[in-house]
């Protein structure tokens, strides 16, 4: 059984990476390439989190959402990106992205997590045209390293299983974890380089890249299971920083025109609110993390999706200082982008308002004062994506368009795909719910004491 | 399952089960045909009519207060739940009664109103949202589910306020309502998380959440906070007249009947606790009477039809306010049914206005009395210009909440915006001497 596991791990992780080698010799099918690599990989994924154990699925549920989200983002890519660097580059991503959630090693974890930096810091790949991006990756891996180096100098383990409860190398590991957090998730003040990385990187791979969310993922598989002690401690000032970013984000996203930039910005509101509710320390606060943590990945990739269909169809000057008219052009697009965007902020009827229902009373049981900032900051949000939804399109039609503006068959079947998994999953949470909340109650029996919930 | 429990759910649910089908077959390319749209709007809601009709014969023949659907919990983690029950009791019953009927009517008349029209696939679209929402919010027997109804009920009216999305007003309209909107729903939603908190539930199938001390006035302030952004009552009230935008058969079914009148309900289903609070019970009082004088007051200075008779509208629900507040319950509800199929049909033939006014005239024989001065005649000639001032701007409440909370929080936002660009801009200095260097 273990042995079909680790296969089963090697295939999901080594096919991106070969796939990845292959599309230099095949430069014409590389869509093709890349999307049966990423199809294999989802489906090893699928077949690993059918064997896990209901309780200790966290890994294997997230690398089955990434493969999918892998699988989406190769479909939905305009043909105009789809060349070797960036298909090879997203495959790069994937295999390095599943090598990291499903390691049980620290040096191994360290390598993945700088490996899915790689592409960004090239200059020829993904790297954005600003320094911070860059410097926010650098930094958060150097961080990474130097808890690794520090536990290693201690001459502990590097498996994470076993340095379960040890609060290994003390609280200066501790700080490095948190740090790394903080950069990678981009917490405030180091917000600014998710925002400069959509605007001047690829949409879609450096949507991506944010959706791996390894911020989130280093709380959950490394600061509780490790520092159980400390982070309860410790959990409260790292829930205001998320609360305190998911806030003024909005309040940033407010007035933003780039609607790259603006998407950021929503992602990084939004993702901050996984991290307060992974901090809440509450049942309720963490499923709802855990669920908020689908609703966002799967939301984000496709708005970025569709604005840069939008762009490769109507010039890459999109903004939202203007009404741009597009859904004359585009209204599958435009019905598409409003489902996505309100799905992120709690709209009835989708996954995320189950999520953020849960959020909510999670961080508000925990923190009820800080807690109130995340309605606001969700509210703000949803102003924010409609803002964007109406100047792009809606208005006043644009004349002098020839071309086929609205979504292709092969657009409109993945983008259909991702608005029946928020929906069905919003009409029918229970089974994603209640995966999330046996994972949930494991993530909060590891910090002690957990605050008690309300009693009916 | 018995036939009146199957009946609620076919009720509540028909019309989202329409929207789901014809909007994922649209999506996927299929357009349907006028025709058949509405021949699947008629029949649908002219079933629930009849549905509602057999649950209300049920109703009194069984002696019955309510009838209940429990389908479980939608989810559960730990000790919070969010159960799914609907249920049609005494109060509920007549908006229920007022949404299919209207909706039906809505569906039949703007067959016609909107032949041809580019928007007529998504205006029924929406319309069918717009009674799901509405029905799962009268229908819901918890808090937690009223607020799924409540934000569908939202979204749909903002979606139909820019419905002629090609003219800039109606769009930068559509965004103003949301922000109100979504600004008023958090008092809703921490309102609810405070009776999960204090009480351990926020269902009201088997009586309200037991709430002590400060409790119930606070959940009611929260409660009212949502319920005036909703209903426009001051000092929200100034995205109504915006809302005018939109289609008339919108306009009348949103704000003529339905939308309007969703905060009176939710009031009206907490008002034993807010008979608990003297404070709020005040307090709803207050914004009733306010919202009554000033819709009174702009209304008389409104310029065209649609806009006079929002006016009018929110003049009536002001006065269901104060209804409530005093805690007279049913004869508030008695003017919402009222007042929703009056205000409805007023706003239907708002479009044939001047040709039924020349009919009148000449039915009287050129001599039709001009009416509605009896209040103007009770002020003096200075007043009467200062408030014809104050009605001009709309009682100044848009101003009030530019000035004092949209104006500082985009001024907050620019300042953040400034602080995010000084390492940009450092940055472009660095390229720049870069770029001169190479």
């Amino acid at each position: 059984m273990a042995d079909t596991g680790m296969t089963l791990r090697a295939v999901a992780i080594a096919i991106p990476w070969l796939a990845a080698i292959l599309t230099a010799v095949g430069r014409r099918q590389v869509r093709a390439i890349g999307f049966t690599a990423a199809l294999v990989s989802a489906a090893a994924s699928a077949l690993l989190l059918r064997a896990a154990p209901p309780r200790e699925s966290l890994d294997e549920t997230l690398m089955v959402l990434f493969s999918c989200l892998a699988l989406g983002a190769m479909l939905v890519i305009p043909r105009r990106d789809c060349t070797f660097g960036t298909i090879s580059g997203m495959l790069f991503i994937l295999g390095s992205t599943l090598l990291a959630y499903s390691t049980q090693n620290l040096l191994v974890l360290l390598a993945a997590w700088i490996l899915t930096t790689v592409p960004f810091l090239a200059a020829r790949l993904f790297g954005a045209r600003t320094w911070r991006p860059r410097v926010g990756l650098l930094l958060s891996s150097v961080a990474l390293a130097a808890a690794t180096g520090l536990i290693a100098a201690n001459g502990q383990s590097m498996s994470i299983a076993r340095l379960k409860g040890q609060s290994p190398g003390g609280m200066a590991v501790l700080g490095c974890l948190v740090l790394a957090v903080i950069f990678r998730k981009g917490i405030c003040p180091a917000h600014a380089w998710v925002a400069d990385a959509a605007d001047s990187g690829p949409a879609i791979p450096t949507a991506l890249l944010l959706n791996g969310h390894f911020g989130a993922m280093l709380v959950a598989k490394l600061i509780v299971p490790l520092f159980p002690h400390a982070a309860h401690d410790l959990f409260p000032m790292l829930s205001y920083l998320a609360l305190a970013t998911a806030l003024y984000v909005a309040i940033r996203a407010l007035t933003e025109n780039s609607p790259r930039r603006l998407l950021a910005f929503l992602a990084l509101s939004q993702s901050a609110c996984i991290l307060a509710g992974l901090e809440s320390r509450t049942t309720e606060g963490v499923t709802g993390a855990l669920v908020h943590w689908f609703v966002v990945t799967v939301s984000t990739m496709g708005l970025f999706g569709i604005v840069r269909l939008l762009e490769v169809r109507f010039g890459e000057n999109l903004t939202a200082s203007r009404h741009l008219g597009l859904a004359e052009h585009a209204p599958r697009l435009a019905v598409y982008f409003v489902i996505f965007g309100l799905a992120l902020v709690g709209l009835p009827g989708t996954l995320s308002f189950c999520s953020q229902d849960l959020l909510i009373h999670g961080t508000l049981a925990s923190h009820p004062q800080t807690g109130l900032l995340l309605p606001l900051a969700t509210a703000m949000n949803a102003v924010s994506v409609f803002r964007l939804f109406t100047r792009l399109f809606l208005g006043k039609r644009r004349t002098g368009f020839t071309v086929m503006a609205d979504a292709l068959p092969r657009e409109r079947w993945i983008l259909a795909a991702g608005v029946l998994f928020v929906v069905l999953g919003g009409l029918f949470p229970n089974a994603i719910v209640a995966l999330q909340s046996a994972e949930a109650e494991t993530v909060e029996q590891a910090i002690a004491p957990p605050i008690p919930s309300p009693q009916p | 399952v018995d036939f009146s429990q199957a009946t609620l759910v076919y009720v509540v649910a028909a019309p989202g089960v329409v929207f789901a089908v014809f909007g994922l077959l649209w999506l996927l390319g299929w357009v349907p045909r006028e025709l058949l749209l509405s021949r699947v709007t008629g029949v649908m809601f002219s079933a629930s009519v009849l549905g509602l009709a057999a649950i209300l014969w049920r109703l009194a023949s069984t002696g019955s207060r309510a009838v209940e659907v429990t389908f479980g919990n939608w989810f559960a983690v730990h000790d919070y739940r969010f159960p799914l029950v609907l249920m049609a009791d005494r109060l509920s019953l007549p908006f229920l009664a007022i949404t299919v009927v209207l909706s039906g009517l809505i569906g039949q008349f703007s067959a016609t109103y909107l032949h041809r029209e580019r928007g007529f696939f998504r205006f029924f679209l929406l319309l069918h949202l717009f009674a799901f929402g509405s029905l799962l919010a009268f229908a819901a027997a918890s808090f937690d589910l009223l607020v799924a109804g409540w934000e569908l009920v939202g979204i749909t009216s903002v979606l139909l306020i820019a419905f002629f999305q090609q003219r800039t007003p109606p769009v930068e309209n559509g965004l103003r309502v949301f922000a109100v909107y979504r600004g008023c729903d958090i008092g809703l939603l921490v309102a609810v998380f405070a009776m999960h908190h204090w009480a351990g539930k926020a269902s009201f199938a088997s009586g309200l959440p037991v709430l002590t001390g400060m409790q119930p006035m606070i959940v009611c302030l929260l409660l009212l906070l949502a319920a005036a952004g909703k209903a426009a009552q001051v000092p929200f009230s100034g995205w109504l007249p915006r809302a005018m935008e939109g289609p008339t058969p919108s306009s009348a079914i949103f704000y003529g009947a339905i939308s309007i009148h969703a905060g009176a309900y939710l009031l009206l289903r907490v008002q034993p606790l807010l008979a608990q609070s003297l404070l709020a019970s005040a307090l709803v009082i207050v914004i009733g009477l306010l919202t009554a004088v000033q819709g009174t007051i702009a209304g008389r200075a409104s310029a065209d039809a649609k806009t006079s008779l929002a006016y009018a509208s929110l003049t009536q629900v002001g006065v269901v306010f104060v209804e409530i507040g005093i805690g007279w319950k049913w004869i508030a509800v008695a003017h919402v049914v009222g007042h929703a199929m009056v205000r409805t049909l007023q706003f239907l033939r708002a479009p044939s206005m001047l040709h039924d006014y020349h009919k009148m005239h000449s039915a009287a024989g050129g001599d039709l009395s001009p009416t509605g001065k009896h209040l103007e005649d009770l002020f003096p000639q200075r007043m009467q210009l200062w408030l014809y001032r104050w009605a001009l701007d709309r009682c100044h409440l848009d101003t009030i909440l530019d000035r004092y909370a949209i104006h500082p929080l985009m001024r907050l936002s620019r300042l953040f915006a400034r602080l995010d660009g000084m390492g940009k801009a450092a940055l472009s200095l660095q390229d720049s001497a870069g770029q001169e260097a190479d």
